[in-house]
């Protein structure tokens, strides 16, 4: 069976002022019906550009320039933007990490899930809001028919990721992104949402790309992980055997500088910063940080490798 | 007498609707005691909203407390006038989670470390540059650093300008509130690798607040778990982890997600945090705890030590452990 979302050698430049940044640069991956993805990496690697290429919803300055989306056999970048908008909050839907920048402060709940239904499943208004009190049952909402005449500042933290979580789900989509879904939550919080999330895509056989920089969520949620390190995939694999045996020295160092509970040795940690990417970079990106560059990491960039049975890396050591 | 001895501290900041009437009051520290000694660190968590920070003012006394006393060195600093209080402004620092916002940037970094030397007198004017320049080298930054503003620095390097300034006036008690919960995970590590080599270096105390329980451990010597503005549960860092008697502690050290896939998925507390404005009956964590029965939803209990100065404020303490996880 082919894949629910491939994702071939995707290139999204940002054509700034200053210079020519590859925020995604020749990213492949793909998800099976009910899989989850986990893309991790440090803030500014190009986690947040990829999922919105995926949407065709990158900002100013930047485009897509090369490669393939596609979604069940489309091709999403050569649909035209008509095609595009009906598949946007439809067959894909993205949650953020911030729920409260993500409503909007001045409707009420249930206008906000409504919208959506009556926008692409042609809905009446009354089905709209019987379907919408549904789903907030669904996403562990009590009182829905309450819940959906109040505005978003009413509702806590965690109730407005659920919100969140609803209007994402409310076309059932082929496809979810969930972009730092529980960063802004408390720890007891995340997990309740973190089960929610499981929960459903077990009962709709969702594909999810969960995007995270938390190791421990990732362990926990995610079938398959990929590493992005300055806007590359650096390595990639099932987290079973990227935990168990990480090989890319950008890998090894994210997991060894996590404290755990129970040990206090000291951390260990990824001296430097990513690079600047408006300079033109020769060789590997990561050749700064790593511990142990060889011969031809200053001059060629490596390519990606399958070290074993899907288990890819990109590294000269291998 | 420990280093600092906070007792009986409380804070309620009273509410009012959108007319300025008042509209009830929120308790965001109840009765909190807690001490510190000299090159300890003491991890105060909690999740937000649970009066961690405004711990954190009341002892720098940037709010006003409405009773206690924080007897810092042998001297309340409730009791002085804001004159009085001056160098104990220097002697206690603190340090924000966001170091963006609590520098500013229309001044050269170089001219936010020189402020406090120059206020505090801790250098003669000629060679205060000097000082900037051994300061930035000792947080990792480099004397090419110094002219810069803040907005030209990553999240990292902005919270080492952060540690700089507090450092500077060679503080023995230092305030860290979440100063690591905005950065990156590489960059966490290195900032807390730097805290805990000045402590060694300089014998600092710290109270370091945080929501994060495995960095909270990692640094601590003694955790004090706080909910809704009160202490529930105060023990060494490795007791509280081996043997939490709380049961908030519990789920707690349950909802952390552990970095290996091979492990248990994290169990969810049920229930949502309450507000502090209307707290629950007798134990405010009655409603989601597992344990409670009536008496806990209409007493409330005393935090006592049940032993080796392990203080918990629960009637089932005896109980706590059957839900934990095994990790």
């Amino acid at each position: 069976m082919p894949p629910r979302l491939a994702v071939n050698n995707l290139q999204s430049y940002f054509f700034t002022r200053t210079g020519l940044i590859k925020a995604v640069d020749d990213v492949s991956f793909n998800i099976a019906q009910g899989e989850t993805l986990a893309l991790v990496g440090e803030s500014g690697c190009g986690k947040s550009m990829t999922a919105l290429s995926l949407l065709r919803l990158l900002p100013e300055p930047g485009r897509i320039v090369g490669g393939e989306i596609s979604l069940d056999g489309r091709d999403l970048l050569r649909l035209p933007d008509v095609e595009m908008r009906r598949i946007r909050g439809n067959e894909i839907s993205m949650i953020f990490q911030e729920p409260m920048t993500s409503l909007n402060p001045v409707l009420r709940i249930g206008e906000q899930i409504t919208e959506v239904l009556q926008l692409h499943q042609g809905d009446t208004k009354q089905q709209a809001l019987e379907q919408a009190a549904e789903l907030l049952l669904q996403v562990g909402i009590a009182d829905p028919g309450r819940r959906l005449r109040e505005y978003p500042h009413q509702l806590s933290g965690g109730q407005r990721q659920r919100i969140m979580i609803a209007i994402a789900l409310a076309c059932d989509p082929k496809l979810l992104i969930a972009d730092e879904p529980t960063t802004a939550l408390d720890v007891t919080i995340q997990a309740q949402i973190m089960d929610l999330l499981l929960e459903l895509k077990q009962q709709r056989q969702m594909a999810t790309l969960l995007i995270s920089h938390d190791l421990g969520v990732v362990a926990g949620n995610a079938d398959k992980l990929a590493v992005m390190y300055a806007g590359q995939i650096v390595e990639s694999g099932t987290v079973k055997r990227i935990f168990e045996n990480p090989l890319h020295p950008y890998t090894q160092g994210l997991l060894q500088c996590i404290p755990r509970l129970g040990q206090k040795n000291n951390l260990s940690t990824i001296p430097g910063q990513l690079p600047d990417l408006r300079k033109q970079l020769e060789g590997c990106l990561f050749l700064d940080r790593c511990p142990g560059p060889c011969a031809p990491c200053g001059h060629q960039s490596p390519e990606n490798k399958e070290i074993e049975t899907d288990h890819w890396v990109r590294c000269w050591r291998y | 007498m420990s280093f600092l001895e906070v007792k009986n501290l409380r804070k309620s900041f009273r509410l009012t609707d959108s007319l300025g009437r008042a509209a009830g009051q929120l308790v965001a520290v109840d009765n909190l005691s807690l001490s510190i000694q000299q090159g300890e660190t003491l991890g105060l968590v909690g999740e937000s909203g649970c009066g961690k920070s405004t711990t954190g003012k009341l002892i720098l006394q940037l709010l006003q407390s409405d009773a206690g006393q924080v007897i810092f060195d042998g001297e309340d600093l409730t009791q002085l006038s804001p004159r009085q209080m001056r160098p104990y402004r220097r002697r206690i620092q603190m340090i924000f989670q966001d170091p963006f916002s609590s520098l500013n940037p229309r001044m050269t970094v170089g001219s936010i470390l020189s402020e406090p030397l120059l206020i505090h007198r801790l250098a003669p004017p000629r060679q205060v540059r000097d000082r900037v320049i051994e300061l930035l080298e000792k947080v990792g930054l480099t004397a090419e650093h110094e002219q810069r503003y803040p907005h030209e620095f990553s999240g990292g390097q902005r919270q080492r300008v952060g540690i700089a300034r507090a450092l500077a006036v060679e503080p023995q008690l230092i305030i860290a509130d979440e100063p690591v919960s905005a950065l990156d995970l590489s960059v966490q590590a290195q900032i807390l690798n730097l805290l805990q080599g000045f402590q060694q270096e300089h014998n600092l105390s710290y109270l370091f607040i945080a929501h994060d329980l495995a960095v909270i451990e990692h640094v601590s010597d003694r955790i004090a778990v706080m909910y809704l503005g009160k202490i529930v549960e105060l023990t060494s860092a490795d007791e509280l982890y081996k043997n939490p008697r709380h049961p908030y502690t519990e789920a707690l050290l349950n909802a952390v997600p552990v970095p290996d896939p091979d492990q248990p998925r994290p169990t969810a507390l049920k229930g949502e945090i309450p507000s502090p404005v209307n707290p629950p009956s007798g134990c405010y964590f009655h409603p989601r705890c597992p344990y409670a029965d009536d008496r806990c939803r209409q007493q409330q209990p005393e935090l006592l030590d049940i032993g080796n100065k392990h203080l918990v404020a629960c009637y089932y303490s005896e109980q706590v452990g059957r839900f934990l996880l095994q990790k």
